[in-house]
């Protein structure tokens, strides 16, 4: 299905041309002279060409770039699921795409067919763009989504807006995604770091008590560093506690045994530890085996299940936030929960969620605008409201592309009482009401989407 | 707390780091300083040791992979941690045998690149194919219980923390990694320094010519000791799989590590891999608890001061060094 090799078109040579006359700026997506009359299926409105606008023949593609390797590569496995999926439902209908989406017909997109490539990212910003460049040139992909990793979502939103392609950012929980850098061609429908400080202040208040100190370990990179300000801003004002110290690991670490050990000396009463993926699932099974959840009380801010499967009874009592959870009770949940099952006979996760759900929320804006062209699709996203993912009422925020929506607080379950995919229990759905921040105020005060062409 | 605890813990900490590196750099030195190959694959003989220790001590329920497609929901004998530590360096051995016979002989002659390539294949053939077979989602390996249970012997506890005067509370199972690996080194040692077996070894590694126009079949023992080097490996893979989480990438993961510490020790020399893995083990646990954003850096520093001050490494002999 993937990597299908086209022969030579008139597309392809035209960039050939407009590379060979810009030395110098290879990567860029020539074809500047081209008219816009290739449309080969439903996309009638005449607009200008721009980025991988207008689509060769009656096939669009999606990049699907995700961690097939690196630390975060259980979370990337179970997002290509969802996006093979999501594809399948476009094409054949199914899922979602009969129940839950008006706009999508379950007969391609516009009239044209929905094909994918995949790339791995090997949770590494380099990598991840060169991936994501290749989606783009050769593949000509229309739509590019991924993540699981900040640094990675970044990078490759940042080559996105340069190339005029869109993308749908999967798990990406950085407050500088959507903040200082922000783009105009990606929207984020994974709440981020602040939010989750926002939603776990008041329920670890409750449940540990105020005038506590805690100790930070943080994955050194975007996600981790805004992770860990956001933990720092909320437990000291609204839980009223005070940070020890703070200390970054680099991402990647396998062994964190003499970190926890300081974290053990310090004398502070709450371990947070800002790690995810597979680094969460080990910095969380070491610090049990080192008997910290005896003398700590100890917080893992952004969970999942491949990271629950891996820590296993290590995180019982542990308290966290996560993208969402089959055992989430409505429709929409409900739905893709038995879609998923029935086509890969296990439990989606989280990021595989907010994967399926940004592929659809893409497809149906293209339909809504009637065409792929970047602009008018970007346009159908910004300020749209939506309740039909699970995750509640939504709208993603035309300031700044931040969808803004309920945030699931969970806690650990006993070993004893883990079964396949269900690892912690539901504690709160935060309301976004009580979430989030004006345009101008906390991370989106720093973004500046840039253009629209 | 106070600064005798503090060096207390960085030791602690430092020797247990070490400890998987001491155990994958003996088998690597070995391999390199009698055989002269570069055995890049070497972290897959870990990884293989890994699974292996995960299928003989659990049983684990799987929900990915080939297997998993396959209809296997569970995935282990479940005969316990003992048998695994007493049964993988069986296993691997005989893995280091097949690896020996076809694929590091014809390469012996061949040039440090050639071996390099064909081994780092081999490791990334290893691993990929157990990425088909398990997915690559990590699967726990919890730490043993207790080891040595038999009937009414309710065996010895090894798992949880234990308190440790002065610093408190410390995971116990890394304290075992440390005595593990010491016994392991010691009967390494031994075999090597005060047995005919390594008696030939010795020679063969000074002048492999010369042994055989005494009349001694040197291509024996050194098969057995490449088996050696594996089923040490394999070990590793068993007493450091549960102190991480298992997925198919820790056998290039922990590759590099162990051939730094063949460099910082010294080719060829089992108490050079013990200096080296020490020495690396300490300088990581000292920076990450005096300047943690130093601490990745450190371990590259010493190898480069190492490698310019003492090409050989701290106790390797420069004649040995290829």
């Amino acid at each position: 299905m993937a990597r299908d090799t086209k022969p030579l078109n008139r597309r392809d040579v035209l960039k050939a041309t407009g590379v060979a006359g810009l030395a110098g700026l290879a990567g860029c997506t020539g074809g500047g002279g081209g008219d816009g009359d290739g449309n080969g299926g439903g996309d009638g409105e005449d607009y200008p060409s721009l980025g991988n606008y207008p689509i060769e023949g009656d096939t669009a593609t999606f990049g699907f770039n995700v961690p097939q390797s690196g630390p975060y590569a259980s979370e990337g496995e179970d997002e290509l699921r969802a996006y093979q999926l999501a594809v399948k439902h476009l094409n054949e209908g199914g899922g979602w795409v009969d129940s839950q989406f008006d706009d999508l017909s379950g007969d391609g997109v516009v009239g044209y067919t929905i094909d994918y490539v995949d790339g791995d990212t090997a949770t590494d910003a380099d990598q991840a763009r060169q991936s994501a460049s290749g989606m783009i040139q050769r593949d000509n992909a229309i739509m590019i989504s991924g993540g699981s990793s900040s640094a990675v979502a970044i990078a490759v939103q940042g080559l996105c807006q340069n190339e005029k392609v869109m993308f749908m950012a999967c798990l990406t929980h950085s407050n500088d995604t959507t903040g200082k850098d922000c783009v105009r061609y990606s929207f984020r429908e994974m709440f981020n770091a602040y939010m989750t400080g926002q939603a776990l202040a008041p329920v670890v208040k409750e449940a540990y008590g105020e005038g506590l100190k805690f100790y930070q370990l943080y994955a050194d990179y975007s996600w981790g560093q805004t992770q860990q300000a956001s933990m720092n801003q909320f437990m000291t004002d609204v839980a009223g506690w005070e940070q020890v110290e703070s200390v970054a690991t680099p991402l990647g670490t396998t062994d964190y045994s003499t970190y926890l050990s300081e974290a053990q000396s310090s004398g502070a009463d709450v371990l947070i530890l800002n790690h995810y993926g597979l680094d969460g699932a080990n910095s969380i099974q070491q610090a049990v085996d080192a008997g910290i959840n005896e003398d700590m009380e100890i917080i893992v801010p952004l969970y999942n299940r491949p990271m629950a499967e891996a820590a296993g009874g290590a995180i019982e009592n542990v308290y966290g936030t996560l993208a969402w959870d089959s055992q989430i009770d409505n429709a929409p949940s409900k739905e893709f929960t038995e879609a998923f099952q029935s086509e890969y006979d296990r439990v989606p996760s989280g990021p595989a969620q907010v994967a399926y759900a940004q592929t659809l929320q893409y497809a149906a804006a293209v339909e809504r605008a009637g065409t792929f062209y970047p602009p008018e699709v970007i346009k159908q996203l910004e300020d749209y409201e939506y309740d039909n993912i699970g995750m509640g009422s939504e709208v993603m925020r035309g300031c700044d592309h931040q969808a803004q929506r309920d945030v699931p607080v969970v806690k650990g379950l006993p070993g004893s009482e883990q079964e396949s995919g269900k690892y912690y229990e539901i504690v709160n759905i935060t309301s976004r009401d009580d979430l989030g921040y004006a345009c101008d105020a906390g991370p989106a005060a720093e973004c500046e989407l840039g253009s629209y062409e | 707390m106070s600064i005798l605890s503090d060096i207390i813990l960085i030791l602690l900490n430092g020797l247990q780091q070490g400890a998987i590196y001491v155990l994958l750099a003996v088998g690597l030195s070995i391999i390199l300083g009698t055989l002269k190959f570069v055995n890049f694959a070497h972290g897959a003989l870990y990884l293989i040791g890994t699974y292996a220790g995960v299928f003989i001590a659990l049983n684990i329920s799987l929900s990915n992979g080939k297997l998993f497609e396959w209809g296997f929901t569970t995935f282990g004998l479940d005969l316990g941690f003992f048998a695994a530590l007493v049964l993988v360096p069986i296993l691997v051995f005989v893995v280091g045998l097949l690896m020996e016979r076809f694929v590091a002989r014809p390469f012996y002659d061949r040039p440090d690149t050639d071996q390099i390539l064909v081994t780092f294949g081999l490791a990334i053939v290893v691993q990929e194919l157990f990425r088909i077979l398990f997915g690559s989602n990590s699967l726990p390996f919890d730490q043993p219980e207790t080891i040595l249970s038999f009937g009414s012997f309710a065996g010895i506890p090894v798992s949880g923390p234990v308190a440790l005067p002065i610093v408190g509370n410390f995971p116990q199972w890394r304290l075992y990694v440390i005595g593990i690996t010491a016994v392991l080194v010691a009967l390494v040692y031994i075999m090597v320094e005060y047995t005919d077996f390594g008696l030939v070894v010795r020679a063969g590694t000074r002048d492999a010519e010369m042994v055989r126009l005494l009349g001694i079949k040197i291509t024996r023992p050194y098969i057995v000791v490449f088996g050696i080097g594996a089923a040490l490996a394999g070990v590793a893979g068993v007493v450091g799989g549960p102190l991480n989480v298992v997925n198919p990438t820790i056998g290039t993961n922990i590759l590099v590590p162990a051939f730094l510490t063949v460099v910082i020790g010294g080719v060829g020399s089992i108490a050079g891999a013990v200096v080296g893995g020490i020495v690396f083990g300490l300088t990581t646990a000292a920076l990450v608890s005096l300047a943690p954003a130093w601490s990745q850096v450190g371990l590259y520093a010493i190898a480069a001061i190492v490698l310019l001050t003492r090409p050989q490494g701290i106790l390797g002999d420069e004649e040995v060094a290829p």
